[in-house]
C-alpha cells in the first residue's frame, strides 16, 4: 500500500511539473502598451540627477530607504488604475499590481520598512506632495511637472528623449 | 572543567560584544537627535501636510482556517483554527521604529485543568526595535525569526504569504532542527556591490533554551552568546534572483546539564518570480558534546516549485515540494528529532487580492521504520 501511494505520488508530481515546465515555455509575456514619457520626479534637495532603471526598482520596491545624503526617500505612488502606478509596477518592477501589493505587505512584515508607499490620488497631489516632502520622489506625466521640483534622468536619459524608459 | 574555564575566558568578550553595542547605539543617537529637533505634534494635533506624525502605530494581521484528514493521526484532524497573527509596527522617529508580531494559536492543550482543555496560547513572537542609520547600516534589538533560512525571515507567520499551508520541516514552528527564534541584537545592512546588491546580517544573542525548541526569551542557560552572520545578494542583472548563506553559533546546555556546541551551515537560491517560482534551501548542523571529541553533521534540504498560470485571471498556482531532513546517527542533541522525508503536491487559489484558498495532498514517512502516512489539507488564509 505504501509504495503504491509513494509511486502515485511520483507520477502525479511528474505530470504537474511538465505541466508547469509546458506553460513556462508557451507563457505569453506581459503585454505592456507604450505611451507617453513618464517622468521621475523628487524634491529639489534630493542629491542625484540620475537613476538607472535597476536603482529605481529598488527604490519602488523599498530595497534603497535612503538617498546618498541620508535622507530618507519619501515614496509617493499613484492609486491603482492610473498610467503612472502601471508604469511604475509593470514596466520598472517587471509586477502585477496583485504581487506589487503582496511584495509591500511582505515587506512590512518582514520588519524592513516601517510603511509602503503614500497613496496620492492626482498628478497634481503628486507634485504638490513631492514638493512639500524632503527625499520625496514621484511619477507624474510629463505635461504635470512644474517648477519647484527636479526632474531625473533614467539610465543618462530625460523625458522626451529618445531611449527614454520610463514610458 | 573545560566548560567553566571557557565560560570564564568568554566573559571579556562578551562585555566587548555590549560596548561595541553600545558604542553602535550612541553613534546612531546623534542623527536621530538632528532629525528629530523639530518637536512632535501633541496626538490630539493633526501634523502639516508632508510631515510624518510620530508615533505612527499600524495594526495589520493574518488568520487561517485548516481542514485536515490523514490516515494515521498525525496533528489536528478535521477543522482547525491555526493562527491569528497580529503585526504592530510604529514609527517612533525618522529613523527609529517599533516592529511586533503576537499570535494566538489554537492548541489542545492551552487551556487549564487536568487533561488540558483546548484553547489559545498567546506568544509574542517578534518584538524589534530598529534605528536605521542608512541602508548601509541598520541596528535593533530584540525577538526575531533567527535570519539564517530564507524560509524563517520570508514569510514569518502569514500563513496568506507563503504559497504552501505548511511551512518545510526544517524550519517548524516548534521545531527542533532550526532555532526559529532568536533574541539578541542585529547589525544588518546593504550595499550595491556593482549590481550585486549585497546584504549582510550578523547577531548576537541567546541562543536555543533548554527546550531547544524554544528561544532563550527569559536569559540564556549558560554564559556563552549564540551568534550569526548573513550574507545574500539580489543581483540587478538576474531580477527576480536571490541567493544567500549563514553561519550560526551556540552553546546548548540541556535540562540534564549536558551541554553541546552547535555550529549550523545553510543555504539556499530562490528565484522569486511567480512563473516560475523556486525556493531551495539546505541546512547543516554540527553537534559536539562538551568532553567529547566526536562531532555529527545531520543535514536538511527541500526544494519547492510553483507557477502562477497565466490562464484564469492567473489566480492558480500548482506546486510541489519534496523535504528532507536526515538526523546523523550519535547525534545526541537531536535524540528525538525524526528523519522525514516528505512530497507535497498543492493548488493555490487566490479568490482576492487579500485571501487565498489552498488544497494540497501530502505523502511522507517520519522515524525509522514507521509507515509512510498520508493526508489531504485545505486552508483559507488571509490578510487584513
Amino acid at each position: 500500500m505504501p509504495r503504491s501511494i509513494a509511486r502515485r505520488v511520483v507520477l502525479r508530481s511528474a505530470v504537474l511539473l511538465i505541466g508547469v515546465a509546458t506553460l513556462f515555455v508557451s507563457a505569453p509575456t506581459p503585454a505592456h502598451t507604450q505611451g507617453a514619457d513618464i517622468a521621475v520626479v523628487v524634491h529639489p534637495d534630493v542629491p542625484i540627477d540620475n537613476l538607472t532603471v535597476a536603482e529605481l526598482r529598488r527604490v519602488l520596491l523599498g530595497d534603497r530607504e535612503f538617498w546618498a545624503s541620508g535622507m530618507r526617500v519619501a515614496l509617493f505612488l499613484r492609486a491603482p488604475v492610473a498610467r503612472e502606478r502601471d508604469v511604475a509596477v509593470k514596466d520598472v518592477c517587471q509586477m502585477t499590481e496583485a504581487q506589487f501589493r503582496q511584495h509591500w505587505i511582505a515587506k512590512v512584515f518582514r520588519a524592513e520598512t516601517p510603511s509602503g508607499p503614500r497613496i496620492v490620488y492626482s498628478g497634481q497631489m503628486a507634485i504638490e506632495q513631492v514638493t512639500r516632502t524632503p527625499g520625496a520622489i514621484t511619477f507624474v506625466e510629463t505635461a504635470a511637472v512644474v517648477k519647484g521640483v527636479k526632474v531625473l534622468k533614467i539610465d543618462g536619459r530625460s523625458p522626451g528623449q529618445a531611449g527614454y524608459r520610463v514610458r | 572543567m573545560r566548560g567553566t574555564d571557557r565560560r570564564a575566558r568568554s566573559r571579556p568578550r562578551q562585555r566587548l560584544h555590549g560596548l561595541a553595542w553600545a558604542a553602535a547605539l550612541l553613534c546612531l543617537a546623534r542623527p536621530a537627535a538632528a532629525q528629530t529637533s523639530q518637536p512632535p505634534p501633541a496626538p490630539h494635533e493633526m501634523p502639516p501636510p508632508g510631515q510624518r506624525e510620530y508615533p505612527s502605530l499600524r495594526l495589520a494581521g493574518f488568520g487561517d482556517v485548516n481542514f485536515s484528514g490523514t490516515k494515521r493521526l498525525e496533528g489536528p484532524r478535521g477543522f482547525n483554527l491555526g493562527q491569528l497573527a497580529l503585526h504592530l509596527t510604529s514609527e517612533l522617529s525618522p529613523r527609529v521604529t517599533f516592529f511586533g508580531e503576537i499570535s494566538f494559536s489554537a492548541r489542545a492543550d492551552a487551556g487549564i485543568g487536568s487533561p488540558a482543555a483546548t484553547g489559545f496560547n498567546t506568544e509574542v513572537e517578534r518584538l524589534v526595535l530598529r534605528f536605521d542609520q542608512s541602508d548601509r547600516l541598520k541596528v535593533s534589538f530584540g525577538r526575531y525569526h533567527t535570519p539564517i533560512n530564507y524560509w524563517n525571515t520570508a514569510y514569518h507567520h502569514g500563513q496568506w504569504l507563503q504559497t504552501t499551508i505548511q511551512r518545510p520541516e526544517m524550519i517548524q514552528f516548534g521545531g527542533r532542527f532550526l532555532p526559529v527564534h532568536f533574541v539578541g541584537g542585529l547589525l544588518e545592512g546593504s550595499v550595491p556591490a556593482g549590481g550585486l546588491n549585497l546584504n549582510y546580517k550578523a547577531g548576537v544573542g541567546n541562543g536555543r533554551a533548554s527546550v531547544i525548541s524554544r528561544a532563550g526569551d527569559a536569559g540564556d542557560t549558560n554564559g556563552d552568546r549564540a551568534w550569526l552572520a548573513n550574507v545574500f545578494s539580489k543581483p540587478d542583472k538576474v531580477f527576480g534572483l536571490e541567493f544567500g548563506g549563514s553561519l550560526y553559533g551556540d552553546s546548548v546546555t540541556l535540562a540534564d546539564a549536558r551541554e553541546f556546541r552547535e555550529r549550523i551551515v545553510a543555504g539556499y537560491v530562490v528565484w522569486n518570480k511567480e512563473d516560475p517560482e523556486v525556493i531551495a534551501e539546505i541546512a547543516s548542523v554540527r553537534h559536539r558534546q562538551v568532553g567529547s571529541d566526536e562531532a555529527t553533521w545531520s543535514r536538511a534540504y527541500y526544494i519547492q516549485a510553483a507557477y502562477r498560470l497565466p490562464q484564469f485571471k492567473r489566480l492558480l498556482k500548482p506546486y510541489y515540494r519534496f523535504e528532507h531532513i536526515g538526523i546523523a546517527d550519535g547525534d545526541a542533541m537531536f535524540a528525538t528529532v525524526l528523519r522525514l522525508d516528505s512530497s507535497t503536491v498543492g493548488l493555490r487559489y487566490d479568490a482576492s487580492l487579500f485571501a487565498a484558498i489552498k488544497g494540497e495532498y501530502r505523502t511522507w514517512r517520519r522515524g525509522d521504520g514507521v509507515p509512510r502516512n498520508h493526508g489531504g489539507f485545505f486552508q483559507l488564509c488571509f490578510t487584513f
